[in-house]
């Protein structure tokens, strides 16, 4: 479960650690970035131990004693536990990873532990498991793969710990290796997963974990041919939008995660039809609107950004394959047009880029939409729309596309455009160094001219 | 506002063709009827973003900062409700706890799915219910004769087979299952128990014995019980000559595939649990060669 209140308690409490934070941060941050552009974006979760504390410098048992541990647990005994808990410990550590799987029998010993009659070993074993699939090395991951179809049948069992440490578990080595990505499409991890999913609905912890390891399976490069079509077939479609709800109680963790998972289903694949037959849009635009609203009132908990921004990507690349004699029907009645406008302003400058995002969904809304270019002027967003033309990193271009989508639609969108003060603020833009800028400044300046001469002798 | 004179031609250009237009149009008539040279050539654009493109980059590490630098700790907000020492309410298992959680987990990894015939635990409903048709519905055997009635065991598959034999190869081939799957042991006849358990005598009991102690499955009983050996529950023999082919762990000594279920079962039963079963004919430790390596 994700405790962000922990987190900055935690980091407060350290001497120097506010700095070191910060560098920490921005070092991550750019190796992301780099990560990114080279389409290896991929990240783990490391599921802590409820007695364990992030920050402690607890010594490292080490690369031996994961020797010693597993030489005393192959030998027998009735103590297994007893030494399966500081195995777990030990494991943290790369290079001990290493070393434990290249133990003959060892991943054999774990297996076996898992699936025994002690339910504390099997606890303990799979946490082992656990700590494996986080290591950074890829090796580890195929090394794991005995135990896959052992953690995939136990994700329709009933116990809830344990079902998260699978999950986390198998969301972990998804992304490391095409055979262990393969693996598990064979032994069934999307039916697994669906069944999990339904089984334990009502759990937050084991929904948020289903919807990483979901997300994991999504993230592979080929996805879209081999994951996507079987899972838009099953019905996680409908039980990851069925947890996009407004409830206050659920929690925003297993949401982050399923939104995320439809972020990954719309934008990797062109084809919508089946989402958008499930109401996806309708749904994830009134869950839009509702955090929207909380984040324009000043909302400042951070999570609610990590689940606007799926959101608006889903919206986003949803509009664009819905057809526009279809899209009243399909927004069942939802107003995206005033949100989406004060969402943009409110992000405009804690997180420019989500605001950008936000312009990119107003221009898909208003492409073939008379209504919503309509309500944008009648409405009076259009004052707000020009404040943001100043704003570069992409915000304006987008703006000048909204408007001019506006101004396409109706000479009488132009005269109004014209009265609200578009052209002052196009002398502005005109005069940018951006040429996209530039481009559609001039293709709004011609539609308007055109439409209404008489604004130009004013 | 000062236009530049070439605009100002163009625009004259665009504004007698759009006369003709239909005024709800807009632009749309006038583009159809493209003056050339005319550079306005906008219209509305559905932008498509795929999930890679440069505009998502920003969120993308947003989105991975959370994953990575933001740690989740399984810690509930209160602290779990601590309880005085507890032991199992199932008759027969003798696990005591001192936390809800413990038992919770205990509960539902070993009690849950138990099968009324002969007690033992499956993993979950499904498997339970296939266990169930399998081993204990005479109807099953009946119809088994005539039709295809062994299910996949991957939910989502669907397909069935003649034999439990079948069944464990499209397990192998299709779907990548190791062959000493534990869920999926087939039943044996029981015709020709008899022979078989006379034939695997010697060596099941003596690599039980070496196994129990080395691989420690069903140690905690092991050691609680007597110390008499018993012989596994039963054998997927023809199986298991394959996986002995395929896996150095299991004895070279040839098992024919029967079950030796019903004459062991008064035997086996003191050993491990009766709550707990791995499917059919499971092995309750490791056979053969595998105890013997240390």
């Amino acid at each position: 479960m994700w405790r962000l209140n922990k987190v900055r308690h935690k980091a407060g409490g350290h001497a120097n650690s506010l700095e070191e934070l910060r560098t920490k941060r921005r070092e991550k941050e750019r190796a992301l970035r780099q990560a990114r552009r080279d389409r290896q974006l991929v990240s783990k979760r490391l599921l802590l131990n409820e007695d364990e504390e992030q920050d402690t410098m607890e010594v490292a048992p080490g690369e031996q004693d994961v020797v010693t541990l597993f030489q005393i647990l192959h030998h027998g005994g009735t103590e297994k536990e007893a030494f399966l808990r500081p195995l777990s410990k030990a494991l943290r550590d790369p290079s001990a990873q290493l070393t434990f799987i290249k133990l003959e029998n060892s991943m054999h010993l774990l297996v076996g532990l898992l699936t025994g009659s002690d339910a504390r070993c099997r606890l303990q074993a799979v946490r082992c498991l656990h700590e494996l699939s986080h290591s950074p090395h890829t090796s580890v991951a195929s090394a794991c793969l005995p135990a896959t179809p052992y953690l995939l049948t136990y994700l329709s069992g009933q116990s809830t710990k344990f079902t998260e440490l699978c999950l986390y578990t198998l969301g972990n080595i998804c992304p490391d290796s095409e055979r262990v990505k393969e693996r598990l499409l064979a032994q069934g991890i999307i039916p697994a997963l669906a069944g999990c999913i339904q089984n334990h609905r009502h759990n937050l912890a084991v929904v948020e974990a289903a919807g990483f390891a979901l997300f994991q399976l999504l993230q592979s490069k080929d996805a879209a041919q081999k994951v996507i079509p079987t899972v838009l077939a099953s019905s996680l479609p409908s039980q990851l939008l069925s947890v996009l709800t407004p409830d206050p109680d659920f929690g925003l963790a297993p949401a982050i995660e399923c939104a995320w998972c439809l972020h990954s289903l719309t934008s990797s694949s062109e084809n919508h039809r089946e989402l958008l037959a499930q109401g996806a849009l309708r749904q994830c635009c009134s869950l839009l609107v509702s955090l929207g609203g909380a984040v324009a009132d000043g909302n400042t908990d951070q999570g609610l950004e990590l689940l606007v921004c799926p959101l608006l990507r889903c919206v986003g690349n949803l509009l664009s394959s819905c057809p526009a004699e279809a899209l009243h029907s399909q927004l069942g009645g939802v107003d995206l047009v005033a949100p989406l406008c004060e969402l943009v302003v409110a992000l405009l400058h804690t997180l420019p880029a989500l605001a950008k995002e936000t312009a990119w969904v107003l221009n898909n809304l208003t492409a073939h939409s008379t209504e919503s270019c309509s309500a944008l002027l009648t409405l009076n967003l259009v004052p707000r729309l020009l404040e943001l033309l100043p704003f570069s990193q992409g915000i304006n271009t987008m703006v000048l596309r909204v408007l001019a989508n506006v101004a396409h639609k109706k000479k009488e969108f132009c005269v109004r455009l014209a009265e609200l003060g578009l052209l002052s603020a196009l002398t502005a833009t005109l005069k940018m160094a951006d040429q996209n800028v530039v481009t559609l400044s001039l293709e709004v300046l011609f539609m308007i001219i055109v439409s209404c001469p008489q604004v130009c002798r004013a | 506002m000062m236009l530049q004179p070439d605009v100002v031609r163009f625009i004259a250009m665009g504004e007698s063709q759009t006369h003709n237009g239909d005024e709800e149009e807009g632009f749309r008539g006038a583009a159809e009827q493209q003056v050339e040279g005319n550079p306005f050539t906008f219209s509305p654009q559905l932008l498509r973003l795929h999930r890679d493109h440069e505009l998502f980059e920003d969120g993308d590490v947003f989105r991975h900062m959370y994953l990575q630098d933001l740690f989740i700790s399984e810690a509930e907000e209160q602290p779990a409700p601590s309880v005085s020492e507890f032991g199992c309410h199932i008759s027969g298992c003798r696990a005591v706890f001192s936390t809800l959680h413990e038992y919770e987990h205990h509960y539902n990894s070993l009690h849950r799915h138990v099968c009324c015939s002969c007690h033992r635990s499956l993993p979950s409903a499904r498997l339970l219910d296939i266990h169930i048709q399998e081993w204990h519905d005479s109807l099953f055997t009946i119809l088994a004769q005539k039709q295809d009635m062994y299910l996949c065991l991957v939910e989502g598959c669907g397909q069935k087979f003649r034999t439990s034999q079948q069944r464990k190869d499209h397990l192998i081939r299709l779907h990548k299952y190791p062959p000493d799957f534990r869920f999926d042991k087939s039943r044996k006849e029981k015709g020709t128990r008899e022979a078989s358990r006379e034939q695997r005598t010697d060596t099941a009991v003596e690599a039980a014995d070496d196994v129990c102690r080395s691989e420690g499955v069903c140690e905690v009983m092991c050691g609680v019980e007597s110390n008499q050996l018993e012989q596994e529950e039963s054998m997927e023999t023809h199986a298991s000559s394959e996986e002995a082919a395929q896996s150095e762990d299991f004895s070279a000594s040839a098992q024919t595939p029967e079950t030796n279920t019903e004459r062991l079962k008064p035997r086996y039963s003191y050993r491990v649990p009766k709550t707990v079963c791995f499917g059919h004919g499971s092995v309750r430790g490791f056979r053969g060669q595998r105890g013997r390596r240390k």
